[in-house]
């Protein structure tokens, strides 16, 4: 199992290089922010404007692992990977386990220096009450179910990629995913909206790779 | 445990509504090497897909080492070699990046017998496989599945594409390693002259169904081909069953016969023929025979 889940970070390196990236960048754009807040008092208008800059990348970010599930299936399918892989002491459920656990390992890249910087922060510039580490781990794990509802929306859509339409499809879901997470906020409603989701989406893709023709 | 290492029970496979396979038998015992043979789309590469799990079947039951191919565990799957149609190895990786995740992923791995075949091949390990000319990437795909020193060995139109002079070093380098070691191995190709040389029993594949099924020798000395001459018109009927093929031009009659036999030659005596003679035939006679359509089923008693 290592194996393959060195081999598919190994293929897939580049998603894991623009998480850190990202996650660089929204660190930086966040310190920004409070440190403009908090020591000039420059005003609302400012801080709405820095706080677009994340959501745009935010909403970049969960497409991109769109983009990752998508490409990690596509390639697969494309260069027959798989057929190749089945022929050695490998079997299908492991090479799918081993794929979504590196999806997994390059969503909490993005995520885990997020948190540390939020935890961080929060303890900073917030007043010592339980209520912000309640709001930081519901948020965290709402946007990690989210990232991982469209890694899994692009691992059905990369694997069905010879049709338009489930491509449009998956491209129409991750869209609907993300205007839920802005309109509603993070919660655990929507937390539990995103695990019946994607343990529905896990079954999908389970039962069309283990079954369709590699 | 089962002699037969390959068992296929009454395997249908459609595509698309069409039948390719249509209620194949066919067992292999452990230590034979199975030829198996058809036209192009007679559904060789199906049969193999299916039995190593790559393509589900339509319908029956397919078994390699005793288990079912639906289920075929690592464990299991470790002790089966594959080189694939088309030479399917991943070809964005170096070859020495591709070498490591085969070994890694192997529950045995023998360095010394995969160097020799990588010296003897002279292969590079420094290139990308997409690099590799079609030749090498034969070569590299049967060092891969020799390394592991499979009990079963299955090889899919491993010479396809290959010249004449590739095709035959790889067929002597794989009877070497054939012989050196005692397994078995399905072999599947179009160059019946390899399968010659290499397969003890054949299987031919036609219109989804296995016309053939027996040991080599046995299908050679089965199959006749017999140039009959009477004295007159040749009658219509000879009454001889499972005839495969029948020409009459003027007073000359041409049949090929499945299962040849002494009855048989008791009935053809009876329309009393000026003469008979045996054509002698090669497994592409045989082949071409047996691919015409309507051609009778002939198996081992």
């Amino acid at each position: 199992m290592f194996t393959l889940i060195k081999r598919e970070i190994r293929d897939h390196v580049v998603y894991f290089i623009a998480g850190i990236i990202f996650a660089g960048t929204i660190t930086g754009i966040s310190l920004s922010v409070i440190f403009e807040f908090s020591t000039l008092y420059r005003g609302m208008d400012k801080l709405m404007s820095h706080l677009g800059i994340v959501i745009a990348i935010t909403s970049i970010v969960i497409f991109g692992f769109f983009a990752m599930g998508a490409a990690q299936m596509y390639t697969d399918k494309n260069r027959r990977i798989s057929a190749f892989l089945s022929t050695l002491p490998v079997t299908r459920s492991r090479i799918l386990i081993a794929r979504m656990i590196t999806g997994v390992l390059a969503i909490l890249t993005l995520l885990v220096p997020l948190a540390i910087v939020s935890i961080i922060l929060l303890r900073i510039f917030t007043p010592p009450i339980p209520l912000f580490s309640g709001v930081v781990f519901e948020v965290f794990t709402a946007m990690f179910l989210t990232a991982f509802a469209c890694y899994c929306i692009g691992l059905q859509a990369g694997w069905n990629s010879s049709s338009l339409v489930p491509a449009l499809d998956g491209l129409v879901l991750t869209f609907i995913l993300v205007s839920l997470i802005l309109v509603k906020g993070f919660g655990l409603h929507i937390i539990m909206i995103l695990l019946l989701f994607i343990a529905a989406s896990l079954i999908r893709i389970w039962h069309l790779f283990t079954s369709t023709s590699l | 445990m089962n002699d037969n290492v390959i068992k296929v029970e009454n395997l249908v496979k459609y595509f698309d509504g069409r039948c390719v396979l249509d209620g194949i038998n066919l067992t292999v015992p452990r230590g034979c090497i199975y030829g198996l043979l058809g036209r192009n789309g007679a559904g060789k590469t199906t049969i193999i897909r299916i039995l190593l799990g790559t393509e589900p079947a339509t319908r029956g039951r397919t078994l390699l080492l005793d288990t079912e191919s639906t289920n075929l565990s690592p464990k299991i799957r470790g002790r089966i070699g594959c080189v694939a149609e088309g030479h399917n190895l991943i070809q964005s990786y170096m070859v020495s990046r591709l070498i490591k995740l085969c070994k890694d992923l192997s529950l045995q791995w023998n360095d010394e017998s995969f160097d020799n075949l990588m010296e003897t091949f002279r292969l590079p390990r420094d290139r990308r496989v997409k690099d590799l000319s079609m030749g090498m990437r034969a070569q590299l795909n049967l060092a891969l599945a020799m390394a592991i020193e499979p009990e079963l060995l299955i090889l899919d139109d491993p010479t396809l594409g290959l010249d004449t002079v590739a095709r035959r070093q790889f067929i002597e380098l794989a009877i070497e390693v054939i012989q050196k070691q005692d397994r078995t191995i399905l072999f599947c190709s179009h160059i019946l002259s390899d399968v010659e040389r290499i397969a003890d029993r054949v299987g031919i594949l036609a219109a989804g169904k296995l016309v053939v099924d027996c040991p080599l020798e046995q299908l050679k000395e089965r199959v006749k081909k017999l140039r009959i001459i009477f004295p007159e018109i040749p009658p219509e009927n000879l009454y001889l069953t499972e005839i495969i093929n029948q020409q009459i031009q003027g007073r000359e009659m041409t049949i090929t016969v499945a299962n040849w036999n002494r009855q048989k030659q008791a009935i053809l005596e009876t329309f009393k023929p000026s003469s008979c003679t045996e054509i002698p035939m090669s497994l592409e006679d045989i082949f071409i025979e047996c691919t015409k359509p309507e051609q009778e089923v002939i198996t081992s008693s």
